[in-house]
C-alpha cells in the first residue's frame, strides 16, 4: 500500500547522504509551497521537521558514510493535507526510543543539539515511523492553512 | 546567512544574525560565534533578521551561550519571528536563554 502511495508521489527529492545536500531542501519546499499555496508557517514547519529528518538520517542512520542516498516523496491530501515519506536504507532507527528528556537542565550541563525529534514532534502534524525490510520510512504529516 | 557584531554599553556586545540558520548557516556563524563568545561575557543576539532556526542552529546558540555563562556572564534572545520563538519553545531552549522583545528589557535582563 505505501509503495503504492509512494510511487504517486507528486514530487520526489532524492539526496546523497552528505550535509552539504541538505541545501537542496529549502528550495525543494520553496517550490512546492508556491505550487500549493502553503501558508509561511506550515512551510517553515516543513522545512524544519525536513531538515532535522534528513540530518538524522545522514549523520546517524549512514554514520556520516556520504555513498548512500536517501529520498523525500511528498504528496497532496485531499484539500488540506501535505504528506512527505523519507525513505532510507539505514538500519532500523526508532524515534519513539531516541525521544529526549523534556526536563529542562541548567544551561551549563545541557548537550547541545538533539532536539531534532522534539521539534519533529511539535511541528508536524503527524508522524509515523516504520521499518523496512532493508531501511527506514518516517512519514510526517502536515496541514496546508 | 550573515552575522554582524556591536558593542553596547556596559560591555554588552550585540550579535545580529541575518538569514537562515539552518545546517549551512549554523556552520557559516560558529567560528565568529565562539570568538565573540570568546570575548565578551554578555551577549544580546538579535535574530529579528533570522527567517529559519533548526536544531544544529539552536546548537550555534547555545555553545556560546554556555561558554559566556561559565565565565560569569550571560545571552539573551532579542526578537525572534513567531515560528523562530516557537521553535526555542517547543525545545526549551527558551528557559535557559531568555526571549526578549523589547530591548529595554533584553539590556535589563543582561546587567
Amino acid at each position: 500500500m505505501h509503495d503504492t502511495d509512494a510511487h504517486n508521489a507528486e514530487a520526489t527529492l532524492t539526496l546523497r547522504s552528505q550535509l552539504t545536500d541538505l541545501t537542496l531542501v529549502g528550495p525543494w519546499v520553496d517550490e512546492l509551497a508556491a505550487k500549493h499555496g502553503i501558508a509561511d508557517n506550515t512551510r517553515f514547519a516543513i522545512d524544519l521537521c525536513l531538515e532535522e529528518a534528513l540530518s538524522n538520517v545522514i549523520r546517524h542512520g549512514y554514520g556520516s558514510e556520504p555513498d548512500h542516498t536517501v529520498t523525500v516523496d511528498f504528496r497532496a491530501d485531499g484539500e488540506s493535507g501535505l504528506t512527505f515519506t523519507i525513505e532510507d536504507s539505514a538500519p532500523h532507527f526508532k524515534p519513539s526510543e531516541a525521544i529526549e528528556p523534556m526536563e529542562t537542565r541548567p544551561i551549563d550541563e545541557m548537550e547541545p543539539g538533539g532536539q531534532g525529534i522534539r521539534l519533529m514532534r511539535r511541528f508536524a502534524s503527524s508522524m509515523v515511523y516504520e521499518q523496512l525490510p532493508q531501511g527506514n520510512r518516517l512519514t510526517l504529516g502536515f496541514q496546508k492553512p | 546567512m550573515k552575522i554582524s557584531t556591536e558593542e553596547l554599553d556596559g560591555g554588552i556586545t550585540k550579535v545580529v544574525l541575518d538569514g537562515r540558520l539552518d545546517i549551512e548557516g549554523a556552520a557559516a556563524v560558529d567560528l565568529k560565534m565562539n570568538i565573540v563568545a570568546g570575548s565578551s561575557k554578555f551577549l544580546l543576539l538579535d535574530m529579528q533578521q533570522v527567517t529559519f532556526l533548526g536544531s544544529m542552529g539552536l546548537r550555534s546558540l547555545v555553545v556560546p551561550a554556555q561558554a559566556v555563562k561559565r565565565r560569569g556572564g550571560k545571552a539573551v534572545v532579542f526578537r525572534p519571528t513567531p515560528m523562530v520563538e516557537e521553535v526555542f519553545k517547543a525545545s526549551n531552549i527558551d528557559t535557559i536563554i531568555p526571549i526578549h522583545h523589547e530591548l529595554s528589557a533584553a539590556l535589563a535582563a543582561l546587567q
